[in-house]
């Protein structure tokens, strides 16, 4: 036995997963969004992406290199501060960049994407404390930003058609009045709305929308290697788009002269827009949803309704609004919505004169 | 009886079980060591009083220390010899105990017990309830399973019981001992485990075991009133309050004893002791050990005297491999590290493990990710994150309301899950100790 031995309090087991793998594992997941983009969009999309990832990563290390003073003394201590950051880098600024360029249309401008990456980063997350400090989704918000700064990318110009035409023609008895192809913008009542099949929807051929949310198929492939990895709860993507498509589709009833519930209008509400990505990749985000599994369902359950009547009202897609809006009221879910210890009785008052 | 499978409970963790090291290696007596160093603190509670003095002769199985109070435990010479020396010194645990050295008087062993040399309580034939409870105290018996809580204190309950659960559970990885025990001395365990549902007045006998030990369920199934309780493979299905839930299905209350909801829980090992300490007179003071990791050259299940040194027993098992990293007396997810081998095995250490870097993770901490994990497995639902969170800040008391402190029973779960690598356990045991020190403070 020599010196090289560990000493520290139990468990002396560890899991595998670290923030790095689980980070890394969220990066894969995005990859297929990320392809598709490139497949559907040309490569503007996969440019857009890696401009997002590359000022994501920068606005990171040009932080975190003046807050731990690299340029003090002449930058005498810069190497030490680029190996410090690199030993702390846990690629999260890389999901977030990614995350941030899948959610933006094709056609934004490159600078905007820049804009959002650097407030991203270094107003919601570093400012805050760095990973797991942030109170909200620096990506929602990254897009939030963009989207209130640069009217352009919310006009419907910068959502350029796809590569690929619709595959199937639509059948005149085939209702999907309700379908949408703007990134998820609902048709007001009496609109006449382009219709599309449930597969187009699927598939995102013939399909305007933003880079990574176009092709469902993409996203489920993502959820399904993010569940097997153990990274996100299975349930929790379900949930939300259960509860959302529910109240979407009761929602949706009013579009028409006389309240109808047609059971065909459920899977395009869901399937329009950035709904699938928002519960897959930013709903289970770590960092800003409730600590406790009775404050994750209840957050997932109001956050979806919230959604479903927000879009409803308003015609936009507004799930990054959501994302940031709920995020705010996650400190009263984490003080409120806890569960009782294993054992706990609650105390039962005595009555006097008994 | 035929086994049942128990409840789920919700929480819990699925680490590799690395059993397969040790599982196969029968039980062994290790030789004798030449000193053996018994330490007076042996249970929970109050240390033990030291009655020998230095210089005098020892028997095998003589009392060295007398239970000082209600909850303590008498403490008996391993070996028979001289009492070389009375020492003060820091445990592995890092408090300061009283040690007891005892040195053998001839290599090969004049005074074994085989010659008559040992010491025996008379071995009691049929014995009454309150017998059995005498015996007990006197025979020094403590709960094995690693705790320690003296099971003289624990088979007179205040409030009526009418079960006794064995735990078999074994949840821990790596640790074996208690499985080849279950195999190998399966009836000497029935017998413990009626004569202490005799000591209590109870008729029903649970044992409750893994899924991952067939052979040691199919060995408990051909007796008639013994209930076998298939238990999930999980940890902590171990723990007292888990197993009595998975078992009866009944919840202990917070700060509540087993015994106020009816039940007892013994450990195998504990029932085994009780069985020899009736029908032989044998007093507690050796022990199953789990010798394993991918360090050690040749793991086994030793029979080890209390107070042998961890040198010893690791030099009997062919030593260390370059790769070692990490210590652990004990299990790996509740047990103690240790600095050096100069650490002396207690009634309560169920294992020694040398770790490889590979098999014990050494990673820095990095920042609270606010995942959950470690609230989503703690079995006790309670939220570590927020203890972490506000002891960190020195806010002791806040740590203890929002993080739940007094309910939890440290098995190391939540820091296990974290894939931050936060140090959980540490900074609820540095919570507990604070508030400890606060209520002092307040008195």
């Amino acid at each position: 036995m020599d010196n090289s031995i560990v000493i520290s309090t139990p468990p002396h087991v560890k899991t595998k997963q670290t923030t790095k793998s689980i980070m890394l594992d969220v990066v894969i997941a995005l990859f297929p969004c990320a392809i598709c983009g490139l497949v559907y969009f040309g490569w503007q999309a996969l440019m857009l992406e890696l401009v997002a990832v590359a000022s994501c990563v920068a606005s990171e290390f040009v932080y975190f290199f003046i807050a731990n003073k690299g340029f003090s003394n002449k930058c005498r201590d810069a190497k030490a501060v680029c190996l410090r950051w690199w030993k702390q880098f846990d690629l999260t600024s890389i999901v977030t960049g990614l995350i941030l360029a899948l959610i933006l249309p094709p056609a934004t401008a490159w600078y905007v994407v820049i804009i959002g990456s650097i407030f991203a980063i270094a107003v919601v997350k570093m400012f805050f404390g760095g990973t797991g400090k942030n109170l909200v989704n620096p990506a929602a918000t990254g897009r939030v930003f963009a989207f209130l700064c640069f009217a352009a990318i919310a006009a419907s110009t910068a959502y350029t058609a796809p590569n690929f035409g619709a595959l199937m023609d639509v059948e005149s008895s085939f209702v999907s009045s309700s379908a949408t192809n703007l990134a998820g913008l609902l048709p007001s009542k009496g609109e006449p709305t382009s219709n599309l099949h449930i597969l187009d929807l699927f598939l995102g051929t013939g399909v305007k929308g933003c880079i990574g949310e176009t092709c469902k198929l993409a996203i489920i492939v993502g959820y399904i290697y993010l569940c097997v990895r153990n990274v996100i709860k299975w349930w929790q993507p379900l949930l939300f788009t259960a509860v959302f498509g529910l109240t979407a589709w009761l929602m949706g009833g009013f579009f028409y002269e006389t309240y109808t519930l047609d059971i065909a209008l459920f899977l395009p509400n869901i399937l329009s827009g950035g709904v699938l990505f928002a519960a897959v990749f930013m709903f289970t985000d770590y960092v800003t949803s409730p600590k406790g599994v009775i404050g994750q369902i209840v957050y997932l359950i109001v956050s979806a309704i919230v959604l479903a009547l927000l879009r409803y009202y308003t015609h936009i897609e507004v799930a990054s609004f959501v994302i940031l809006l709920m995020n705010l009221f996650i400190p009263y879910f984490d003080k409120f919505l806890i569960r009782k210890p294993f054992g706990f009785k609650r105390e039962k008052v005595q009555k006097e004169g008994k | 009886m035929k086994a049942v499978k128990g409840k789920l409970y919700f929480g819990g963790i699925h680490p590799k079980g690395a059993k397969e090291l040790s599982s196969s290696a029968s039980l062994e007596f290790m030789p004798l060591p030449e000193v053996v160093t018994v330490s007076t603190s042996q249970s929970l509670g109050k240390p033990s009083t030291v009655i020998v003095e230095k210089g005098q002769a020892v028997k095998e199985g003589e009392i060295i220390a007398k239970a000082d109070g209600a909850i303590s435990s008498n403490v008996f010479a391993s070996v028979s010899g001289t009492v070389t020396d009375i020492k003060e010194g820091v445990g592995a645990g890092g408090n300061r105990e009283t040690y007891i050295v005892i040195s053998r008087n001839s290599p090969d062993g004049a005074t074994t017990e085989a010659e008559g040399g040992a010491f025996r309580f008379p071995p009691l034939d049929n014995p009454t309830a309150e017998e059995i409870k005498t015996r007990i105290f006197d025979c020094g018996i403590v709960g094995l399973g690693g705790a320690g809580f003296p099971t003289a204190v624990k088979v007179a309950p205040r409030t009526p019981v009418d079960t006794l659960i064995l735990n078999g559970a074994e949840c821990e990885p790596y640790l074996t001992c208690d499985h080849r025990l279950m195999l190998e001395k399966t009836d000497e365990i029935v017998r413990g485990a009626r004569l202490i549902a005799k000591a209590i007045g109870v008729n029903s006998i649970i044992i409750g075991i893994e899924a991952n030990k067939p052979d040691a369920i199919a060995k408990f199934e051909p007796y008639e009133d013994i209930k076998v309780v298939i238990l999930k493979k999980q940890y902590p299905m171990g723990g007292e309050k888990q197993l009595i839930y998975v078992t009866t299905g009944r919840r202990v209350g917070l700060g509540k004893l087993p015994a106020d909801s009816g039940v007892i829980v013994q450990n195998v090992a504990t029932a085994y002791s009780v069985c020899e300490a009736v029908e032989l007179g044998k007093p507690l003071y050796e022990r199953v050990i789990t010798v394993s990791g991918k360090a050690i050259a040749q793991p086994k299940n030793l029979w080890v005297r209390v107070g042998t040194s961890v040198k010893d027993i690791v030099e009997y098992c062919g030593g260390e491999s370059e790769a070692l990293k990490k210590a652990v007396l004990g299990g790996p997810m509740t047990g103690t590290a240790i600095a050096n081998y100069d650490t002396y095995t207690h009634k309560t250490t169920s294992g020694i493990l040398l770790l490889t870097a590979k098999e014990a993770s050494a990673d820095e901490p990095t920042p609270c990710l606010n995942c959950g994990k470690c609230a989503d497995v703690c079995p006790m639902h309670l939220m570590p994150m927020n203890t972490a969170f506000y002891s960190a800040e020195g806010d002791f008391e806040a740590a203890a309301k929002y993080g739940n402190v007094s309910a939890c029973i440290e098995c190391g779960a939540c820091e296990y899950i974290c894939p931050a690598r936060r140090p959980l356990i540490q900074a609820i045991r540095k919570t507990k100790a604070e508030l400890r020190k606060l209520n002092q403070e307040r008195k």
